[in-house]
């Protein structure tokens, strides 16, 4: 209980200081608009094929806007030492992580549901499935983008290349989570409703999720502490 | 090209040891580098001695 | 690792090197691929010692969080490196024989693409490690990153073949079925591979504490 209470107060404290500023959304969100409109001259966007790899299409920009949430989030508290002044809090060094990816979850789904209507809107798509099937698997993809997300910020804050580092680090390992989100994003843009097959990637989704999850708190002391 | 491949087979036998050299030249050549920086910081320690 | 005992394990390795080159010249030709089939006692070898050498990682990685020796950082750096050095010969040698048996330099073939997301994810690592200064520090991180990279792999391989599952599938090794023989052959060439990957493992140990001999040289040159 006292544990769920440190990491919301974490969750809120990050979400406080972003929306005072607004310099890691403000720059996600034009940043994917850039890249959607830059894709849309990569190919003819109006054709049905577009229609085939839509999902893949959206989870590339995502990924994109995430790396630019996750950079700040831990690169944030670097003035003032104030990740010193965090680590001696009597807050656990999980649920500081956790309380983080929290807040990069909330931070980047909203980023994603601003980026979801542009997109429909300019590739001529639509939600042929339920939308809350859709935002599901976008929690739980973006679930598993920020947890590996956060765990790197931590990794590589002190670095000396850390903006080029993260994304160099993270993508690789979020292969598995995107191919998931995209396969199960492209069947709900086109059909009503998943069939068996793809619910095995849904659980997938969840597998990456927990096996992650569970890493990261093992392992989040070693890399925060020492 | 030959009914048994036998070019081809050279190649890829031949990039596989090529790779590897590949590798070995680059150890020797940090080898190198690692002697003649101990090297140096060691004539520097004497000197300063 | 004393001197001669390397040079003993690398000429070990060169004559059975040898031995193996003169069997295979003698076993016939495969049916469907030619003479070129004999790149896989090169190839498979090398897919084996880059995955041992990535396991041999996550090992030591674990076994530094936990002891705190820096002996086992050093031995960490150097399986990866020796792993990706293998690694990038499998994928080459990989390539070749697709060029010549399928007639395309690359498919999107759930083996090879998780061989190319694995020397990334590994690749990675050798980078990170460039990018961290103070030597405990850069311990910590890169066994952290390792740990990660390893649990990766098997998930890759997964989604990767689940995903082309949807997909028409390249052909691959056409049967799967191998003769006994090309069996012993694959591992008998696996050992000169794994003689030579431990000696580049040695060399690259002592590289490391030559490093470190270094910084403590530096350090104490500051100090005087």
């Amino acid at each position: 209980m006292r544990y769920a209470r440190q990491i919301l107060t974490v969750a809120f404290k990050d979400l406080r200081s972003e929306l005072r500023t607004k310099e890691a959304v403000n720059a996600s969100v034009s940043f994917s608009l850039v890249i959607l409109i830059l894709f849309s001259f990569a190919f003819d966007p109006s054709a049905e094929s577009t229609r085939e790899f839509s999902g893949g299409l959206l989870w590339i920009v995502f990924a994109f806007a995430g790396a630019l949430i996750l950079n700040r989030s831990f690169a944030r508290e670097l003035q003032n030492d104030c990740l010193d002044a965090l680590l001696a809090s009597p807050v656990p060094a999980s649920a500081l992580f956790l309380g983080k990816s929290v807040a990069n979850l909330l931070l980047l789904l909203a980023v994603e549901l601003v980026g979801l209507p542009v997109f429909l809107v300019f590739y001529n798509a639509r939600i042929v499935g339920s939308f809350w099937t859709l935002f599901g698997v976008m929690a739980l993809a973006t679930w598993g983008l920020t947890v590996v997300g956060t765990m790197f910020s931590a990794l590589t804050v002190n670095l000396r290349l850390r903006e080029l580092m993260l994304p160099m680090l993270v993508y690789p390992l979020m292969i598995p989570c995107l191919m998931a989100a995209i396969q199960l994003t492209t069947v709900l843009l086109g059909e009503p409703s998943l069939d068996a097959g793809q619910m095995v990637w849904l659980r997938f989704l969840v597998g990456f999720d927990v096996i992650f999850t569970a890493l990261a708190v093992a392992l989040v002391d070693t890399v925060l502490v020492g | 090209m030959d009914s048994r491949n036998i070019t081809f087979m050279f190649y890829g036998l031949a990039a596989v040891w090529a790779v590897l050299a590949i590798y070995v030249g680059m150890l020797a050549a940090r080898e190198r580098n690692l002697k003649r920086e101990l090297e140096g910081l060691r004539h520097m320690v004497e000197e300063r001695k | 690792m004393r001197k001669p005992v390397l040079l003993v394990m690398i000429g070990v390795a060169g004559l059975l090197l040898v031995r193996n080159l003169l069997v295979m010249a003698q076993l016939p030709d495969e049916v469907m691929q030619g003479a070129i089939f004999r790149i896989i006692f090169f190839h498979v070898p090398a897919a084996w010692t880059a995955f041992l050498g990535f396991f041999a990682a996550l090992v030591a990685s674990i076994l530094y969080l936990v002891r705190g020796n820096l002996k086992f950082d050093a031995f960490a750096v150097a399986v990866t490196e020796v792993g990706l050095a293998f690694g990038a010969a499998n994928l080459i040698s990989g390539m070749i024989w697709g060029r010549e048996i399928w007639g395309i330099w690359w498919t999107w073939d759930p083996r090879l693409t998780s061989m190319l997301v694995c020397w990334l994810l590994y690749s990675g690592y050798l980078m990170l490690r460039r990018a961290v200064e103070e030597p405990t520090q850069r311990a910590r991180v890169s066994a952290v990153f390792s740990i990660f990279a390893f649990a990766d792999v098997p998930i890759v391989w997964f989604s990767i073949k689940w995903w082309r599952t949807q997909h028409p599938q390249p052909v691959v090794w056409g049967g799967g079925s191998m003769d006994p023989s090309y069996w012993n052959m694959l591992f008998l060439n696996w050992i000169p591979f794994l003689l030579l990957g431990l000696v580049f493992v040695a060399i690259r140990m002592r590289q490391e504490s030559a490093k470190r001999e270094i910084d403590a040289i530096r350090r104490m040159a500051h100090a005087i």
